[in-house]
């Protein structure tokens, strides 16, 4: 196993490379040019301007150029400077990332936490009123886009019923937590600041609720289906037969290879949208690397875009190799070849 | 048994995540909620002189660039008036005056070439330390060196001279007349020498290759305003705290921390206002406006300077309507055959105002110019004389944007339907900003629509970027690849406003330029939005300037 994951480790870099050559040829083809992105409009005549900024950005040198100076401070672990933000690339993703990580995990979790046993519950009372009550809502939850649900429900709770907290991670007034992971649920936790913890757990409620019935509707439409497959299969029949109980059979015998799909689904879930809860993340003011990936390439900016295209492309690379872990750890039966 | 177990632990599990929304509820400074229409007058009160409550503006923020000497945008407009001086203001009151701010008094030598400003003696930075005329100096000097975004400021500087720790010198390479009021410009800001040399600033000739203090200018800043940067996040808030050490010449700020919240549209930043979330929503929308009925907020439309306009450039590549004479004949037609009175309406819901010209309503000289009026009749004779009697079609790509309030989507499909009633055909094309402004460089755009707030109070930034004089944007971009288009007459009144500083002479000048302007129809002006400024019943001081959209050292509560 160890050897397994230093080889997908090892060929990490390789893929990561491709990926940056690929934005960058990608990017260096769109009709478009990056200086109307760093001059305003009305000194774009400004032949002193542009060019002094051309100079600045390295947008004077050819584009073979330019991919060498990339790549030759990448390998020193330098992303460049972000042409909209004007702040390192690398500082700019570990001052929005942990805002994704925070949504993002929070998301998975309800998606988990209620898509699971909801997906069993279904599959157990097939066509009984449970199961049409959590079809009908993962369905729901799989359709509608979550702009639109992230905006009706903070149009309910927000404005209507006033329950529900002002978009952003925290009281707009307040000031965030001592920095310590950037987490604001545990940078107030650690501080022993309790009701800010609160306040930050209540400004990640519906937002999280938003993204993570997407992925919910997802996860107990499939953990019904594998159960139903599962549950026809002959061992778990013999078990039955053996007599054991009911939550026995289901929770020791059927759960665990039914599961199998889910985890998938939960791996890739996590590594989308830490790169693309960019509608959540714009209709709840959440300054993630969704809206940072998006901003940046709407405007061209080039090192922001390749900064986000290899965090994300080596999330993805994670994430498959936490999955393929994940079944081996799931059934013994699976072992890594 | 088991599944009815599920479908309890499922219900229960709903429950749990409604009544931890509930049970979590605001009961701090949350919204009042209330109903009933809309306020048109703020309440009265006494004035909280030091308010501690932190005042939050829900605003989509342009990207912000904290060095002053390197920003352009709106958002930087603000942050840098409340953080920064110049040495002149802009009246109240009027938004064409110019008031002592760190210099006490300016003059000019006979022929308008030097320019003495004296400054007051009593300014001091945030840190304390007393600002100078060294301090003026490099700052100026910086302002040019660097070749940023606003270096222009600078265009016609020869040099700058201390005569002593009060008072600057700076010559020119022509005359003036304008210059004071570009020292009025947020851009213009004076910067602390010492802190900022100290965090990696240069002020001398070779500033645009050795400055390295552009992200320090994100973190912290270095002026005499009324506010200091706390701490920025980009795309989510940049907070402001109060400079305890401001010396004046206006009262200390009477709120201690201003937030500028990051809100993308304006649906959001209304839920935030009208919940008491947000103090100031400053991008609404006229249409959003309308739907507010909530008591505790207060809505008013203001005359802004800010306009809207369409272009259009002679010689271009590539495009349909490239082949198309775009004569004088052909852009008066499509001027005339424009619906001004209706554009204001679609997109404003009469919120606006007509343009005479590239010169907003309310700077010198438009006083007595013409509105635009439609007259399909003379459209259809002018297009006749132009030598399209049976109309053509054109390519107008535009910025797919929205700003101050007008969605150019919308504006360009008015300015379609307008043009089809004299078969005019427009394809309109929506692009981003680095896209079209790529594409206007290389001349492949004929047709296009762009919008323009001002820098300054002097009438003379509109003929410099306009009006088709040598060196203007306009005048380079008007003619695409058969070069730049200069009229003698046009140069020869923009040369004469710069001679004189006679205020009545200026404006006869500026008068007769502006006609100029109208009859050779380069650019259209379809609109100058008012501007919504819509926020809490409690804050008093809003106010709309012309150089820094919003003074946030002018803003207060009171108390009931």
């Amino acid at each position: 196993m160890g050897t397994y994951i230093a080889r997908r480790l090892a060929l990490m870099p390789l893929l990561l490379l491709g990926v940056v050559t690929l934005v960058f040829v990608v990017s260096r083809t769109a009709a478009a040019d990056p200086i109307a992105s760093l001059v305003p409009e009305r000194l774009l005549g400004n032949e002193e301007v542009v060019a002094a900024a051309r100079a600045r950005w390295g947008l004077d040198k050819s584009a073979p150029e330019q991919y060498a100076v990339y790549i030759k401070n990448l390998v020193q672990g330098d992303m460049g400077t972000s042409f909209r933000t004007k702040q390192p690339v690398g500082h700019d993703l570990a001052e929005r990332l942990p805002a994704t990580i925070e949504l993002t995990v929070a998301a998975l979790a309800i998606a988990a936490i209620v898509g699971i046993p909801a997906g069993i519950a279904a599959a157990i009372g097939r066509d009984s009123l449970v199961d049409h009550v959590v079809r009908l809502f993962s369905l729901i939850g799989s359709s509608l886009p979550v702009f639109w649900t992230g905006l009706i429900l903070l149009y309910v709770f927000f404005v209507q019923l006033e329950v529900a907290p002002s978009p952003g991670r925290i009281d707009l007034r307040a000031l965030p937590p001592d920095h310590i992971t950037g987490l604001y649920t545990v940078d107030a936790l650690l501080g022993g600041d309790f009701r800010q913890a609160g306040d930050a757990l209540h400004h990640l409620m519906l937002p999280a609720f938003v993204l993570g019935w997407a992925v919910m509707g997802i996860i107990a439409r499939m953990v019904r289906a594998s159960m139903l497959d599962v549950l026809n299969q002959d061992y778990i029949r013999t078990a039955r037969a053996k007599g054991l109980t009911g939550r026995q059979v289901v929770l020791t015998h059927a759960l665990r290879n039914a599961l199998i799909p889910t985890v998938t689904i939960l791996g890739l879930s996590l590594a989308a949208l830490l790169t693309g809860a960019v509608l959540t993340e714009t209709i709840f003011s959440w300054p993630g690397l969704g809206s940072y990936a998006v901003e940046s390439t709407r405007t061209l900016d080039l090192p922001a875009v390749m900064g986000v295209a290899i965090l994300g492309g080596s999330m993805f690379v994670v994430a498959n190799l936490v999955i393929d872990i994940t079944y081996g750890l799931i059934d013994p039966r699976i072992r890594v070849s | 048994m088991v599944t009815k177990r599920f479908g309890y632990l499922i219900l229960a599990l709903f429950a749990t995540l409604a009544l931890a929304l509930v049970a979590c509820g605001d009961d701090g400074d949350g919204g009042d909620g209330d109903g009933g229409g809309t306020a048109t007058e703020a309440a009265a009160g006494n004035k909280i002189a030091d308010d501690q409550k932190p005042l939050v503006i829900a605003r989509a923020m342009d990207t912000l660039n904290g060095d002053p000497h390197r920003a352009f945008c709106d958002t930087c407009q603000i942050y840098i008036s409340a953080v920064y001086q110049t040495l002149v203001a802009l009246d109240h009151d009027d938004n064409s005056t110019l008031i002592p701010r760190i210099a006490t008094e300016w003059s000019a030598s006979d022929d308008l070439k030097n320019w003495t400003f004296k400054l007051n003696p009593d300014a001091v930075f945030s840190d304390g330390t007393a600002l100078t005329s060294a301090d003026v100096k490099w700052s100026l000097e910086r302002l040019a060196n660097l070749k940023g975004s606003p270096s222009f400021f600078m265009d016609g500087v020869d040099s700058i001279d201390t005569t002593d720790e009060h008072t600057i010198v700076v010559h020119m390479a022509a005359a003036d007349a304008s210059f004071p009021a570009k020292m009025n410009a947020p851009y213009t800001a004076i910067i602390n020498k010492a802190l900022a040399e100290a965090n990696g600033a240069t002020g001398g000739d070779d500033a645009e290759t050795t400055d390295a203090a552009e992200q320090w200018f994100l973190s912290a800043s270095a002026g005499s305003g009324p506010y200091m940067m706390e701490s920025f996040q980009e795309g989510d808030s940049l907070r402001l705290v109060r400079n305890e050490n401001y010396w004046g010449p206006t009262p200390k700020a009477a709120i201690e921390t201003v937030i500028i919240q990051e809100v993308a549209d304006a649906v959001g930043q209304r839920q935030l206002l009208e919940e008491g979330a947000a103090d100031i929503a400053m991008q609404i929308d006229p249409d959003t406006a309308r739907g507010i009925s909530n008591a505790g907020v207060v809505i008013q439309s203001v005359p802004s300077l800010n306009f809207v306009y369409v272009g259009f450039v002679v010689g271009t590549e590539g495009a349909v309507g490239s082949d198309i004479d775009l004569n004088q004949d052909v852009r008066q037609a499509i001027q005339a055959a424009i619906d001004y009175n209706g554009m204001i309406e679609v997109l404003l819901g009469g919120d606006g105002r007509k343009q005479a010209t590239a010169i907003p309503n309310g700077f010198l000289g438009t006083a007595n110019l013409p509105l635009p009026e439609r007259d399909l009749e003379k459209a259809r004779k002018l297009l006749a004389s132009g030598g399209y009697p049976d109309g053509f079609e054109m390519d107008a790509p535009y910025w797919s944007t929205n700003v101050y309030g007008v969605d150019f989507n919308l504006m360009m499909q008015k300015v379609q339907a307008d043009l089809t009633e004299i078969n005019v055909r427009l394809n309109l094309q929506p692009l981003e900003a680095s896209v079209i402004f790529a594409d206007l460089s290389d001349n492949k755009v004929p047709f296009t629509a762009i919008y323009y707030a001002p820098d300054h109070p002097d009438t003379v930034q509109y003929p410099q970027y306009f009006a088709m004089i040598e060196g203007s944007r306009w005048s380079g971009r008007a003619g695409g690849n058969q070069g730049p288009i200069v009229s003698a007459t046009q140069q020869d009144l923009y040369e004469k406003a710069l001679l004189t500083d006679d205020l009545d002479e200026r404006e006869r000048l500026y008068d007769e330029l502006g006609r100029e302007m109208i009859s050779d129809a380069y650019i259209l002006p379809l609109a100058n939005p008012n501007l919504i400024l819509a926020y809490r019943s409690d804050l008093q001081g809003m106010h709309y300037s012309g150089c820094c959209n919003l003074e946030l050292a002018e803003l207060y509560r009171t108390t009931d």
